[in-house]
C-alpha cells in the first residue's frame, strides 16, 4: 500500500484514528482531510537583531530590522528591513514590538533570553550564566502535555552544531531544570512520527511491525510496572521512570503521516550535513525540521514544535554572506561586533550590516514555514497556517547589549482568527517585563486554559502580573 | 615561592569541609629539587595499600611506579569516614555505554554506530561529563530511537548465520550461562530447550544477571511467537530476533539497575553482578565482560580481594585507556579545540587542523603519561614531555620538527618555557581570544576546574575592553578589570587575574613570547590557592603551586568521584574524596591507582542507606 494514501490505522486500544490528508494526497481522499486542532509552531533565533542603537565601537546603527511605522503592513513601511522578507505573507502576519523580558538574574544574557524566551521563568540558580537552568516548564512542552493526544511530547528540533554555550538545545523544558532533548537529525523526528509507517513498507508488513512492538511492549511495560514498585525507589528515579514508562504507552498508537517525495529524499542524506555548523547545511536541515513540522500539525501527531537554530548563544553556526559567497565568521561573534565570545577582541568591520544579513536568512527561513503552512489546505480550502500560529521570536532584543527589551516576536497565522493579522502594532506597558503575557497569549489562542479553565493568564513566574496582550486579539 | 602544605582547604563554596594533612609542612622551592627530593622520599616510603579494619597502612615495597601498578591503594572494609553516598538506581546508559554494550553483546566491529538512531542528550546544569545519572532520561523521542535501533539491530545479527554464530550463548549440559560457543553455536535438539537455553545465556549478558523466573517465561512466550511474527525466517532465528529486539528495549539493559534493598551495617551491600556492572560501566564504560560474569555468578565480587584484582585487570586493557581518556577530554574541553579559530591575518601561517592537531597532542600526551609512564596528577600539569608532529614542533621551536612529518613524536620541551598540560598549545589556544591571549578566560578555567572555586558570572552590559594604546594585554586587562572598590575587582583581583596572568608568556595559539607590544611581559603574580596566597613568578611556577596544592589534587579528585558515580558530589563523599586527595596529593600515587582506589572502595562497593531525593 502506498504511503502517501488515506489510511485508517487501529490503534493498540482499539480505536480507529482517522488520518488527516497531506499536499500528496489525490482530490477526492483530500475532501476528507481533518483540520486539526489549533497549533503553535515556534522558531527561535538568538542574539537579537540589528536594530538602531548606539554601537559599542562609537558609531550609530541604523535601525534594519523592524517596519518603518506601526499600522498595517505595506511594501513601504516593511522595505529595507530583515522583515521585508515576509511582504509575500504580510496579510498573514502581525510583527509585535515592545515585547520585554525580564531582567532576571541568569549571569547572562543568552541563559537569560534563550531559557526564559519559552518559559517566562527565572534561573533555578542565579547567577549560573552558561550552567543555568529555567525555573519552569516552557510553553511548547505544556501544550504537548495538555493537548496532543494522550499527553505525547510535543516535537523539540534543533539544527547547527550541537555543543557549546547553554550545552546546545536549551529552550524546552519539562519542569524546573528539566530540560528537554532535541531531534538534530530530522530523519530521527520523521520516523518517530511515521511509527509503524514506513516509507515502503507493506501493510501487512506494517501491521505485522505494529502486532511485534505491541507485544514487545507489554513485556517491557510488565518490566517498568515492577520496577516502578520497588520500595525504596527514589522520587527522582521514579520519576525519570514514569517517564520512560509514559513514553512506551504513547507511542503505541502512532499517526501515519508521510512527506513529500523531496523531502524524503533529502532525508536520506540528511546524516551528512545535519550536525554541521556550516550556515548552508543549518538552513537545509532547518527547512527539513519544518516540512517536518508541518507535517506533524497537519496530521495532528503534536500541538506545538519547537525549533531552535544554534545553541544558547548561537556561537557554532556560521552564516553564508549572499554578497560574498563567503562563510561569515559565528554569529555570536558578528552579534558582539568583535572577534569574541565577550567584551574583548578586534571589531569585526560592517558588523552590524553582517548581522542584518544573518537577520534575513532567518526571515527567509521563516519565510519558508509560513509557506509550507499556506500551501497545505485543509478540506475546506483554507491554508493550514489560518488554524494554528508559526511563531518567529528572538530571546534577545538587540547584538552587543543582549537587551531584554522588545524582544522580536512574529506571529504568523490567527489560530483560528484568534489575533489580527497584517500589522506592526507595539504593545503599551511601558518598559515593564510583558513577555509572560505574551506566552499567555500564544498559549490561550491555541487552546490553553487556566486552572479555572479561563483563557491562560498564568503561564510562567507567578510573581509577575497576570494577563494577556488583548490589544493583539482580533 | 612558598606554599604552606598541610593547610585547611575550603571546598566549593557550598560545601565547605576541612581536610587534615597529616605530613609535616614542607615548603617547596619550585626552582631547586628540594622538592621532587622530598616527593621522592614520600614515594618510597608512603606508598598506601589495601589494609583491612579500615586502617591505611604503609608499605615499603619499593616499586617504582610503573612496577607498582599492581599494588593497590584499596580500602576495604572502612569505617564510615568514607560512607557510601546516596545515587541512583537506575542510571540510564550513555549513548557510548549503550553503544559499547550492543557491541559487546553481539561481538560486532568498533565500526558499529546503532546510536546514531538516538536523538542527543542534552547537557544540563554544568555537570561536567556525559553521565549524568540523575537527568538522562527516556522520554518519547528516545524511546522511538531505541525501538528502532533494537529491530534493526536484531535484524542484523540474526539474520545472518556468520553475524548470528559469534554470539549465540552455549546451550548444550554443563555449560556456563553467559558463556559464548566458539562457532558454529551447540544445538540442543529439543527446540524448547534451545529456546530456553538461547533465553538464559542472552539474557543474562543483556539483563548483566540472570534472569527470574518471571522474567525468563515471558521471553520464551516472546520467542514462540517468532515464527508467527517474523513467518519469512526459521524458527529459532525468528525467535531470537523478537527476544533480541526486546531485550534491547527492556529497561534491564537500559538501565544499570540496582534494586538491593538489604541493609548491613549501616551500608546496603551490591550483589556480585551490582559490583560487575559498576566496574565495567566504570572502567570500560560497557557491559561485563565474561570474566566479571563468571566472578559474579561466583559471588566473589565481595571480595575486596576479587575486585581489585578485576579492576587491575581492567586497567590494563585498552579499554581504559578509553575511559580515561574520555573523561580528561571532558574535563580540559578537548572536545572544543576543533572550535579553535585564530584570526588568519594574524597568524597566517597557522596549520589549516591546528584544532584536530592540538587535540591529538593532548590526548596521545595524557594516555602516554598516566599508562606509559604511570603519572600521577601532578604529572599531567608539571611534565615537560608532549608529543608533536612537524606543524605543532615548530610552534614549540623544536628545531628538527620539520623531519617529524605528520607523526606525532615524544619530545621534552624547553624546561623553561613550560611544564604540563597547562602550557601546552590545546589549553593556551582555547583560551584566547582571536588574536591575543586572554588571561581572563585562563584564569576561569583554572579556578573553577582545579581548584573547584565557584565564581560569579560577570554583571549584564559590561563594556568591551579598551584599545591597548600602547599597554600591554595584561595592562588592559588590569585596567579594566582590577579597578579598585568596583564589582569586576572583586573577583578579577583576587581570584581569576592572578591564575591567568602568568601565561602572559604564550600568545593566542599558544607559542612563547618575551614581549608584547613593545613591552616585555609581566608574568608574576600572586593566585589564591587553597585559601592561601602564593607568589609565582610564572606559569612553570604556577603549575608547581597546582601540584603542591591539596586544594588542587582535591577538586582533581572530586572531578574522578563525579565521574565514576554519574553524579555531583555530596556531603557524603567529603571522606572519599579527602582520602583520595591525600592518596594524590602527599602519596603521589598514580592516576591508575587511584581510580583503583576509588573503585575498590567500600563507598563504590556498597549503596547507602539513604536514597536521593
Amino acid at each position: 500500500m502506498k504511503l502517501g494514501r488515506r489510511r485508517v490505522l487501529k490503534g493498540i486500544g482499539g480505536a480507529m484514528l482517522a488520518l488527516p490528508l497531506l499536499e500528496s494526497f489525490d482530490p477526492p481522499a483530500r475532501a476528507q482531510k481533518a483540520t486539526p486542532g489549533p497549533f503553535a509552531i515556534f522558531f527561535r533565533q538568538a542574539n537579537g537583531v540589528a536594530c538602531e542603537q548606539n554601537s559599542q565601537l562609537g558609531y550609530r546603527e541604523p535601525e534594519r530590522f523592524w517596519p518603518t511605522a506601526t499600522g498595517a503592513l505595506t511594501a513601504e513601511t516593511m522595505m529595507g528591513r530583515a522583515v521585508d522578507e515576509l511582504l509575500e505573507h504580510r496579510e498573514r502576519v502581525l510583527i509585535v514590538g515592545n515585547v520585554n523580558m525580564k531582567d532576571y538574574e541568569y549571569g547572562d544574557g543568552h541563559a537569560r533570553g534563550a531559557l526564559q524566551g519559552l518559559t517566562a521563568r527565572g534561573p533555578t540558580t542565579p547567577g549560573a550564566a552558561g550552567d543555568s537552568e529555567a525555573s519552569g516548564p516552557s510553553l511548547d512542552h505544556r501544550i504537548g502535555a495538555e493537548l496532543n493526544p494522550q499527553g505525547r511530547d510535543s516535537l523539540f528540533l534543533y539544527a547547527g552544531a550541537d555543543g557549546g554555550w547553554l550545552g546546545g538545545s536549551c529552550i524546552s523544558y519539562r519542569g524546573p531544570a528539566q530540560r528537554r532533548a532535541a531531534f538534530r537529525n530530522p530523519k530521527g523526528a520523521f520516523d518517530s512520527l511515521a511509527g509503524a509507517q514506513q516509507p515502503g513498507m507493506s501493510a501487512d508488513a506494517s501491521d505485522l511491525l505494529t502486532r511485534r512492538r505491541a507485544s514487545i511492549n507489554d513485556l517491557v511495560r510488565g518490566q517498568m510496572k515492577r520496577l516502578l514498585a520497588h520500595p525504596r525507589l527514589s522520587a527522582g528515579d521514579r520519576s525519570r521512570l514514569q517517564l520512560h514508562f509514559d513514553s512506551i504507552r504513547s507511542l503505541e498508537v502512532q499517526l501515519g503521516c508521510q512527506l513529500e517525495d523531496a523531502s524524503l529524499q533529502m532525508l536520506d542524506g540528511v546524516d551528512a550535513f545535519y550536525a554541521s555548523g556550516d550556515g548552508d547545511n543549518v538552513w537545509k536541515t532547518t527547512r527539513l525540521h519544518m516540512d517536518i513540522a508541518t507535517m506533524a500539525v497537519a496530521c495532528g501527531a503534536t500541538r506545538s514544535v519547537a525549533i531552535q537554530v544554534g545553541n544558547g548563544n548561537d556561537s557554532n553556526n556560521r552564516y553564508r554572506d549572499p554578497d560574498t559567497g563567503q562563510l561569515m565568521e559565528n554569529f555570536h561573534y558578528i552579534s558582539h561586533r568583535r572577534l569574541s565570545h565577550d567584551a574583548n577582541g578586534t571589531p569585526i568591520p560592517g558588523a552590524d550590516l553582517l548581522h542584518h544579513k544573518c537577520d534575513r536568512q532567518f526571515a527567509k527561513a521563516y519565510k519558508y514555514l509560513l509557506d509550507k503552512l499556506t500551501a497545505n489546505k485543509m478540506p475546506d480550502g483554507s491554508p493550514l497556517l489560518d488554524h494554528g500560529i508559526a511563531v518567529w521570536y528572538n530571546d534577545l532584543g538587540n547584538g552587543p547589549d543582549h537587551s531584554p527589551q522588545s524582544t522580536p516576536f512574529v506571529i504568523g497565522g490567527s489560530a483560528n482568527g484568534y489575533f489580527k493579522q497584517g500589522q506592526y502594532l507595539r504593545v503599551g506597558g511601558g518598559g515593564d517585563p510583558n513577555h509572560n503575557k505574551m506566552l499567555n497569549t500564544l498559549g490561550t489562542a491555541v487552546g490553553l486554559r487556566n486552572q479555572s479553565g479561563g483563557p491562560l493568564d498564568d503561564f510562567g513566574d507567578p510573581g509577575l502580573p497576570k494577563g494577556l496582550l488583548d490589544e493583539l486579539k482580533a | 615561592m612558598s606554599v604552606p602544605n598541610g593547610a585547611n582547604r575550603n571546598f566549593r563554596d557550598v560545601d565547605p569541609f576541612r581536610v587534615r594533612v597529616s605530613c609535616e609542612t614542607v615548603s617547596v622551592h619550585t626552582s631547586t629539587l628540594a622538592a621532587r627530593i622530598a616527593r621522592m622520599l614520600l614515594t618510597l616510603t608512603g606508598v598506601c595499600v589495601l589494609a583491612c579494619g579500615g586502617e591505611i597502612s604503609v608499605r615499603n615495597d619499593g616499586d617504582s611506579p610503573a612496577r607498582g601498578a599492581g599494588n593497590i591503594a584499596s580500602i576495604s572494609g572502612g569505617p564510615e569516614t568514607e560512607p557510601p553516598a546516596p545515587s541512583t538506581r537506575a542510571a540510564r546508559l550513555t549513548h557510548p555505554q549503550w553503544e559499547n554494550s550492543v557491541r559487546d553483546l553481539f561481538h560486532l566491529g568498533d565500526d558499529t554506530s546503532f546510536s546514531k538512531m538516538l536523538r542527543s542528550d542534552p547537557v544540563q546544569s554544568g555537570f561536567l561529563f556525559d553521565n549524568n545519572s540523575t537527568t538522562l532520561s527516556v522520554d518519547d523521542a528516545l524511546w522511538s530511537g531505541y525501538q528502532r535501533a533494537a529491530e534493526q539491530i536484531a535484524e542484523y545479527v540474526t539474520t545472518d548465520a556468520s553475524r548470528l554464530n559469534p554470539w549465540l550463548p552455549a546451550v548444550t549440559p554443563g555449560a556456563a550461562p553467559g558463556a559464548t560457543a566458539a562457532p558454529p553455536p551447540a544445538t540442543a535438539t529439543d527446540p524448547e530447550a534451545r529456546a530456553r537455553g538461547f533465553v538464559e545465556g542472552f539474557g543474562l549478558r543483556a539483563h548483566r544477571r540472570p534472569l527470574t523466573a518471571q522474567e525468563r517465561d515471558e521471553y520464551l512466550a516472546l520467542f514462540r511467537m517468532g515464527s508467527a511474527m517474523y513467518p519469512g525466517m526459521g524458527g529459532f532465528e525468528a525467535g531470537a530476533r523478537l527476544v533480541v529486539e526486546a531485550m534491547l528495549q527492556s529497561p534491564h539493559f537500559l538501565y544499570r539497575l540496582e534494586q538491593s534493598a538489604d541493609e548491613r551495617a549501616g551500608k546496603i551491600p551490591l550483589t556480585s553482578y551490582e559490583v560487575a556492572s559498576r566496574l565495567s560501566f566504570a572502567l570500560w564504560n560497557t557491559m561485563p565482560d565474561a570474566a566479571l560474569l563468571e566472578s559474579a555468578q561466583a559471588n566473589r565480587l565481595i571480595e575486596s580481594g576479587e575486585v581489585a584484582a578485576q579492576a587491575q585487570r581492567m586497567l590494563a586493557d585498552p579499554r581504559a585507556q578509553e575511559v580515561v581518556g574520555h573523561f580528561h577530554d571532558q574535563l580540559f574541553q578537548v572536545g572544543r579545540f576543533e572550535s579553535i579559530k585564530p584570526a588568519p591575518g594574524v597568524f597566517p601561517d597557522l596549520p589549516t587542523n591546528f584544532g584536530a592537531e592540538v587535540a591529538t597532542e593532548q590526548r596521545r600526551f595524557v594516555r602516554e603519561t598516566l599508562f606509559a609512564g604511570q603519572g600521577g596528577f601532578e604529572a599531567l600539569i608539571t611534565s615537560t614531555d608532549t608529543y608533536v608532529n612537524a606543524d605543532l614542533g615548530k610552534l614549540y621551536g623544536i628545531a628538527n620538527a620539520s623531519s617529524f612529518g605528520s607523526d606525532f613524536r615524544k619530545v621534552t620541551l624547553d624546561a623553561s618555557q613550560r611544564r604540563g598540560i597547562f602550557t601546552q598549545l590545546g589549553f593556551l589556544a582555547l583560551n584566547a581570544t582571536s588574536v591575543n591571549p586572554d588571561p581572563i578566560h585562563r584564569g576561569v578555567f583554572l579556578a573553577r576546574r582545579f581548584t573547584c572555586a565557584t565564581i560569579s558570572a560577570p554583571p549584564a552590559m559590561v563594556p568591551p575592553l579598551p584599545e591597548p594604546m600602547g599597554r600591554t594585554n595584561r595592562e588592559t586587562v588590569e585596567a579594566h578589570t582590577q579597578m579598585p572598590g568596583t564589582i569586576c575587582a572583586s573577583c578579577h583581583a583576587s581570584i581569576i587575574n592572578p591564575l591567568g596572568f602568568p601565561f602572559e608568556s604564550y600568545d593566542a595559539i599558544g607559542r612563547y613570547r618575551t614581549m608584547d607590544n613593545n613591552h616585555p611581559v609581566v608574568t608574576s603574580s600572586d593566585p589564591t590557592i587553597g585559601g592561601q596566597q602564593v607568589h609565582v613568578d610564572n606559569a612553570l611556577d604556577l603549575a608547581e603551586a597546582l601540584a603542591d596544592s591539596a586544594q588542587a589534587h582535591q577538586c582533581y579528585m572530586q572531578h574522578w568521584l563525579e565521574f565514576a558515580y554519574g553524579r555531583a558530589q555530596l556531603p557524603d563523599d567529603a571522606g572519599m574524596i579527602a582520602k583520595l586527595a591525600k592518596l594524590s596529593h602527599e602519596d603521589h600515587q598514580p592516576v591508575l591507582r587511584l581510580i583503583t582506589a576509588l573503585v575498590t572502595s567500600p563507598a563504590f562497593l556498597n549503596r547507602s542507606t539513604k536514597e536521593l531525593p
